[in-house]
């Protein structure tokens, strides 16, 4: 008899609780037609609160970002003359416009590239002219890069706007004054560009002029359309823009309504963002499920350091959180927040990297409320995994399938992995991507007979709870043994003198390859004594062979450990020679 | 000397200070520093028991005239000032404590003031007695408008943070306010002022952050709090006792008795940039770090 796979029997089901076990269809056929259901319904209620370190604020109820951004929608159609599928990137941090801006390209039914604020000239240059975006809606601080930019891409229209857009005017002055003359952050603007203001009245003219009925616009869009372009550097370096339609992200709602549904009243949440929202978590969590429920979202531009955020959390009553392992970390080290954690807290979700189990466990005993970590990947609108809310959390891991989800594990041989042991994770659901934008080899290698490879190598337990084990692609071959970079990164940072780690493999002539850990400590380290810890918890063949200190590591905007960088600088610097040998 | 209207002014600037302070707080930045009574009683001894002692020690060893020696205990015995909170709000260090122990070590003044002023100046001239009365009005300047400018904050953010914005810049002005109107008038004493009296304004603030901070780092308060007590140790309340001296002298004695203070204002605000520059790269690294910082673990996990 063989034996029981992993997934077989979908055990997660079982701890489902209020969770349905089959995903109820999406109500809306797009998400234009959800924000504009949902703007109708909550209209007088605070939509964004867009909060600076100092307290000050502007706020936009849901009536306001209706109308303004159905005025940007006809600015795009009828102004700028875009059409339906035409993409449109958009490069702002957390701020009132943001929601103005994509609840306009959706409604316009143009598609949406999210680009990091913080990209360089090439990076951005990259991004634009690989999604053939026509327009770009950009935030004043970082318009000095478009001169080298804008000539080799398709962008024909630059929109500009300021963090302190929406606020009251003379807080707007008083905001705009100090970023300009204190921060010193505003760079004058050399390239021809509209201000976001303008684009609104053009848009307002133009829909009465022409008397545009703007629903017209979404009123056909089914749910297969084109939503986003949403890039992903993933493990490979070169980055790809996972295609996601209307229907991925609206059921990605339905999904995370799902899961968190017990802990959400319709229209009496305010949740705290503090992650960007070009990114796809807070993206799909915090601006579209939080818009669908009504709820008041407080917007933090940059919550570095962790201190920016006192305000926000003193100001208003905070009920949900989301963010990252490195930002709960963070807020349990402050004082203000530890004494007075906010009242009115039901819930926080944790995305993006491990959270780490002394967080999860600190963190209830602080608020009193769950912190629940689930799992995703851009590709997947983001969410795959979660664990639920009510009823069983297992720290350490990332929780169950969320419903309308079919998780496969599977071995090396293509084979489903057998219950216990580590394998590939695979995915299928209605939140998975169409595919990669103009990138059908790197499709075909992602999605396999109707499956998302993940590149995650996970577990699962009788209880069909999944851990992650480690990336595939970082698994160090040690004479052949697995050796998972997580655990030893683990077993380094239990050392006191440890602040941050990170491991790889690197060739090495008598193994195949060699684990090497990259430290930076906070104190004093000989690395014998590393070694001699590590060699107390693992197998001889996981404990580091090399040992390097380094002053940081690189690391991705929301905190992930960049090994690929670490190899790829090891690699310049001990070039492999022809024979496999080491060159030293 | 001051005219009737620039010592309104004076007066008036104060208040808005105090509004812009009030309106960085709230009831929890008390309860957060009411936490570490250490701290409030570390800020009230190198207040009221160093500050004056320094005081006393440098007139003595630089052998300062009477009446600039009372001038620099006079100096030594008031209590912190409202920059010191502007210079710990720009140094990123525990605004909270900053004020409450402004707050704390101006509401103890009444008593503390006369009673350590009169200590120190035994022996040297019965005259330069500061009436009650006056540190009372003063107390009245300071506490009103920021109780105030935290009702503000409460009921409106955005009001809240510009008051508080303008209270800082203010806080500048009123210094810079201060030695345009004092210093032309006096080119000429500031010119046969020996270096000693020189060194005694200057050297009081110096040697007050320095005791601040390792007095408070022997009593085992962690470096941020150091260094806030720090700089509410060096940094006394200048205008405060001009206003003081104002109301209480006349005519050349007045004259005499605002050199240190109005010259110690000139220097401590140059002093405290740099030592704020210094602290603010300080807590910027700190606050860095500890959002990196591990959670503490009840007990490490066995891997």
């Amino acid at each position: 008899m063989e034996p029981p796979t992993a997934t077989q029997d979908r055990p997660w089901v079982r701890h489902y609780g209020p969770i349905p076990a089959t995903l109820p269809p999406p109500e809306h056929p797009n998400l234009a037609a959800l924000i504009s259901a949902s703007a109708a319904r909550f209209a007088a209620q605070k939509a964004f609160t867009s909060c600076m370190p100092n307290g000050m604020n502007g706020a936009l109820s849901y009536a306001q970002v209706d109308d303004a951004s159905d005025a940007f929608a006809v600015y795009l159609r009828e102004g700028l003359g875009l059409t339906p599928g035409s993409r449109v990137a958009v490069q702002l941090p957390n701020c009132l416009s943001y929601p103005v801006v994509v609840f306009g390209i959706l409604k316009a039914g143009c598609v949406l590239v999210n680009t990091n604020p913080l990209y360089t000239a090439s990076e951005m240059t990259q991004q634009f002219a690989d999604s053939g975006a026509e327009a770009l809606v950009i935030v004043d601080m970082f318009v000095d890069k478009l001169p080298e930019v804008l000539p080799n891409t398709a962008i024909r229209h630059v929109v500009v706007t300021s963090l302190a857009q929406f606020f009251p005017p003379v807080v707007r002055q008083v905001v705009k004054a100090v970023l300009k003359h204190w921060n010193r952050v505003i760079p004058p603007c050399r390239v021809e560009a509209t201000a976001l203001g303008q684009a609104l009245a053009k848009g307002r003219q133009l829909r009465q002029a022409q008397g545009v009925e703007v629903a017209s616009y979404w009123r056909d869009l089914p749910p297969e359309s084109l939503a986003a372009l949403q890039y992903t550097g993933g493990t490979t370096g070169i980055a790809k823009g996972a295609m996601l339609s209307h229907g991925n992200l609206l059921a990605n709602v339905t999904q995370i309504e799902a899961m968190a549904g017990s802990h959400i009243g319709d229209g009496e949440e305010c949740v705290l963002t503090a992650l960007p929202l070009y990114h796809i978590f807070a993206f799909s969590v915090n601006l579209l499920a939080f818009f669908k429920y009504g709820a008041h979202n407080v917007l933090v531009p940059n919550p570095r350091p962790i201190q920016n955020l006192q305000r926000a959390i003193e100001n208003y009553p905070i009920s949900w959180i989301s963010g990252v392992n490195t930002l709960f970390n963070a807020l349990l080290n402050e004082e203000w927040f530890t004494l007075y954690p906010p009242r009115r807290l039901r819930a926080a979700a944790a995305g993006g990297t491990a959270l780490h189990a002394a967080v999860a466990e600190r963190w209830e005993k602080v608020t009193g409320t769950p912190l629940v970590e689930g799992y995703g990947l851009t590709e997947s609108s983001p969410v795959l995994c979660f664990n639920p809310l009510v009823g069983v959390r297992k720290p350490g891991s990332i929780g169950i399938p969320v419903p309308g989800t079919e998780i496969r594990l599977v071995d090396d041989a293509g084979q489903p992995a057998v219950r216990g042991e580590p394998g590939e994770l695979a995915a299928q659901g209605p939140q998975v991507m169409l595919g990669y934008w103009q990138q059908p080899e790197a499709t075909a290698q992602a999605l396999r007979d109707g499956w998302l490879y993940t590149g995650d190598v996970a577990a699962m337990d009788e209880d069909g709870y999944l851990r992650i084990v480690d990336r595939k692609k970082d698994l160090i071959l040690v004479s052949g043994f697995n050796v998972y970079p997580n655990e030893v990164e683990d077993c380094i940072a239990l050392l006191d003198a440890v602040h941050e780690v990170g491991v790889i493999g690197v060739p090495d002539p008598d193994t195949g390859e060699a684990v090497r850990a990259y430290i930076v400590t906070r104190a004093e380290l000989p690395p014998d004594a590393v070694k001699a810890h590590c060699r107390q918890h693992l197998a001889r063949y996981k404990v580091p062979k090399q040992i390097a200190f380094v002053d940081e590591l690189p690391k991705s905007p929301i905190g992930k450990v960049l090994r690929k960088d670490l190899r790829a600088e090891y690699l310049k610097e001990h070039p492999p020679t022809a024979d496999g040998s080491r060159a030293c | 000397m001051l005219s009737p209207l620039e010592e309104t002014l004076l007066a008036l600037m104060m208040a808005v200070i105090m509004l812009g302070m009030g309106s960085s707080l709230t009831f929890k930045d008390f309860r957060i520093a009411m936490r570490h009574p250490q701290a409030i009683g570390i800020g009230f001894a190198s207040q009221y028991l160093f500050m004056p002692l320094l005081a006393f020690l440098i007139g003595r060893a630089l052998q300062l005239p009477p009446i600039q020696a009372v001038s620099l205990i006079l100096m030594g015995c008031v209590p912190g000032g409202t920059t010191s909170n502007i210079f710990a709000y720009f140094s990123r260090s525990l605004l909270g404590l900053s004020i409450l122990m402004t707050v704390c070590s101006t509401l103890l003044a009444v008593v503390m003031v006369p009673l350590v002023l009169a200590l120190y100046t035994t022996g040297i001239d019965a005259a330069f007695q500061i009436p009650s009365a006056n540190i009372i009005a003063v107390l009245g300047v300071l506490l009103v408008p920021t109780l105030l400018g935290m009702w503000l904050r409460r009921r409106n953010a955005n009001l809240g943070a510009c008051t508080e914005l303008m209270g800082g810049i203010l806080g500048v002005v009123v210094i810079v306010f201060l030695i345009a109107t004092w210093v032309p008038r006096n080119w000429q004493l500031l010119m046969t002022t020996g270096p000693e009296v020189y060194l005694a304004a200057i050297g009081l603030g110096l040697c007050g952050f320095v005791i601040g901070y390792w007095f408070s780092r022997a009593a085992r308060l962690d470096p941020r709090k150091a260094r806030t007590v720090s700089l509410e140790t060096g940094i006394q309340n200048g205008p405060l006792a001009v206003l003081i001296v104002t109301l209480s002298f006349s005519g050349d004695t007045q004259q005499q008795m605002l050199l240190i203070p109005v010259m110690y204002s000139l220097f401590i605000v140059i002093n405290s940039t740099f030592v704020t520059f210094y602290y603010r790269r300080l807590s910027l690294r700190e606050e860095l770090a500890r959002d990196q910082a591990k959670v503490e673990t009840a007990a490490p996990a066995r891997g």
